[in-house]
């Protein structure tokens, strides 16, 4: 329960957020900051957060979105996908 | 004065001037001598003897400087008594060597000139003369003004970088760091042009994941500076929805002229107060913009965007990888070492021998018993010692035999004082029995026992020692030894012959009476 609970979390970071995160538990377990049973979970969820920067960079998104004032955004260019924003 | 007549060659050569067609003639900066044109038209119309009014005069002089002088001239000067009027047209004068020319720019003119114009400023400017007739003063009408030497729009640059510099908005203090991973970047270009392309290939080719909003805004021409101003307040506003973590801002290359919108104070402005950082991207590798000074990072080409605005996801994604293995290392090497410590516990004597702690513990304890022992016999000994060494310190003292010496001493003493004491005690019982002998022989009583006696005159009680001592029948007593009175009266005083007294030589010392 925890576990999804935390692999939801991590998707929803930036990858600012889950690579600061990530070199944070690298430093910690290298310096010995924290108990054996917690580096192994600590382990588990850099693991996890090296997958989810790996799937953020791997998003080749290569696509432009328009927005406008105060008008809805429309899709420009490639037409696969639906727009984000409204204005 | 115009009443004075020229010569008729004056006039021929006034009227053969006269008549070139307007704009062959070049302003040559004078401010005087077109009168005589006024003369010249006078004297052609023979009305030397008709009155006129002010009003018509100057009328007349307008017409004439507007029938033949050029409708454009260009004249070069230097700015002087530059006024701004409320109206907003702007009234000066340009000066040379030796004549000043009054010129009026209005509003609408003015608003074309992209620099700031200032007294002591060398200016060419464009316009015609016009005489105001009310006043019967010309002035050039300037619809041009240029900068001498550089061109306007460099000056106006040059201006406006010093202006935004002194207000310090291209402090560093004020840039915004960049994103490190932008996620959501915003570009601010023409929808038309290259540059859209431009920005967002560069951007992808480094970093794909990221997503890329255009805000189409016009990059060039009037209202351009306002309109790209307004689309970064725009975004800043409703940036709460949109996320962009960044923006870019550009176009591509042009001339200064296409490229001014980004040296407007507008922008400048807009640029400074954005929240979103902001990186310029305008033109060639060697335009420099007021936008470029005043973003947060300039990117010299909008092809060059993406290295300033994003990393490269090869050195990301290695980076990762190297965060793997340290996490993987590190846990591993944790594990080992964890692994590797509860060995060496296992192996460790206490787990091998558990009774080698309580045997270490008593070997301890009879060890301390030992050192108790040894350490009270060394007290005790010490102790015993010290003891024995007091007492021969005592006995070299000796005290009986310091009291037999005392004793010696003492009676030696003794002795000798009472020696001396007997000594002198018989010295002095000599010396008395001497004196008592002595005194005994002086003693008058003796004498009496001896046969020699003492008489006294009985009335006076006085020893007698001569006749004269006595009166006939006075009684006399005399005292012989051992007491004995006798009492006798004087019946004559006779005196002996002195041959007689040698029989008695010491009654005389004595005073005695010789029987």
């Amino acid at each position: 329960m925890t576990e999804r609970k935390s692999r939801d979390e991590i998707s929803k970071l930036t990858f600012e957020q889950a690579i600061h995160q990530l070199k944070d538990i690298v430093s910690k377990i290298e310096q010995g900051e924290i108990p054996l049973q917690d580096s192994l979970d600590q382990y588990e969820k850099g693991m996890a957060l090296i997958k989810h920067c790996r799937d953020i960079l791997q998003k080749a998104e290569k696509r432009i979105e328009k927005i406008s004032k105060e008008e809805p955004p429309e899709r420009e260019k490639e037409g696969d996908s639906e727009p984000r924003l409204k204005g | 004065m115009w009443c004075a007549e020229p010569s008729h060659s004056t006039y021929r050569a006034l009227q053969s001037r006269a008549v070139v067609k307007p704009g062959a003639i070049v302003y040559n900066g004078s401010g005087q001598g077109d009168s005589r044109w006024v003369a010249t038209k006078f004297m052609h119309t023979q009305t030397r003897t008709r009155i006129y009014t002010v009003t018509q005069v100057n009328s007349l002089v307008k017409e004439v400087l507007d029938a033949n002088l050029p409708a454009w001239i260009t004249v070069k000067g230097e700015i002087t008594d530059w006024k701004e009027h409320g109206s907003g047209h702007r009234y000066f004068s340009l000066k040379d060597e030796e004549s000043v020319l009054p010129c009026a720019m209005w509003r609408t003119s003015f608003a074309r000139v992209k620099f700031k114009p200032a007294n002591g400023l060398a200016v060419v400017v464009s316009g015609n003369i016009d005489l105001y007739v009310p006043q019967g003063r010309y002035k050039l009408i300037v619809e041009e003004m240029m900068p001498a030497g550089v061109g306007a729009l460099q000056l106006a640059f040059e201006q406006m970088v010093r202006k935004l510099e002194a207000e310090g908005l291209f402090s560093d203090a004020h840039k915004k760091p960049l994103p490190k991973y932008p996620q959501r970047i915003g570009i601010l270009t023409s929808e038309s042009g290259a540059a859209v392309d431009d920005v967002a290939d560069s951007v992808h080719n480094r970093w794909p994941c990221t997503r890329l909003y255009l805000y189409p805004v016009p990059v060039q021409g009037p209202g351009a500076a306002e309109a790209i101003a307004a689309a970064i307040a725009d975004v800043n506003r409703r940036n709460a929805r949109l996320k962009l973590d960044l923006l870019i801002v550009g176009r591509g290359g042009g001339s200064l002229e296409d490229l001014w919108a980004f040296n407007e104070e507008v922008l400048a402005r807009a640029i400074y107060a954005s929240r979103i950082p902001i990186i310029s991207a305008v033109g060639h590798e060697v335009d420099v913009t007021v936008a470029d000074l005043v973003a947060d990072a300039r990117a010299s080409t909008p092809t060059k965007a993406g290295v300033v605005a994003v990393p490269n996801v090869e050195d990301v994604l290695s980076d990762l990888v190297h965060q793997e293995k340290r996490l993987t290392g590190s846990v591993r090497a944790r594990h080992d070492i964890s692994c590797e410590h509860l060995q060496t516990i296992l192996a460790s004597a206490v787990f091998r021998t558990p009774m080698l702690a309580v045997l270490n513990r008593e070997q301890h304890l009879d060890d301390l018993a030992w050192d108790l022992g040894d350490a009270m016999r060394t007290v005790f000994l010490r102790t015993q010692k010290l003891m024995q060494d007091y007492y021969e310190q005592v006995a070299r003292i000796e005290p009986h035999r310091l009291l037999g010496r005392m004793t010696v001493e003492l009676n030696e003493l003794k002795s000798r004082s009472l020696a001396a004491v007997t000594r002198v005690l018989s010295d002095k019982e000599l010396k008395i029995t001497a004196g008592e002998n002595r005194l005994a022989a002086l003693n008058p009583k003796s004498v009496l026992n001896r046969g020699y006696s003492i008489t006294m005159n009985k009335q006076t009680g006085r020893v007698v020692r001569t006749a004269e001592d006595v009166q006939t029948d006075d009684l006399l007593v005399t005292e012989l030894a051992h007491d004995n009175l006798i009492e006798s009266r004087v019946t004559d005083r006779l005196k002996r012959d002195p041959a007689a007294d040698t029989e008695s030589p010491d009654s005389s010392d004595d005073g005695r009476q010789t029987p």
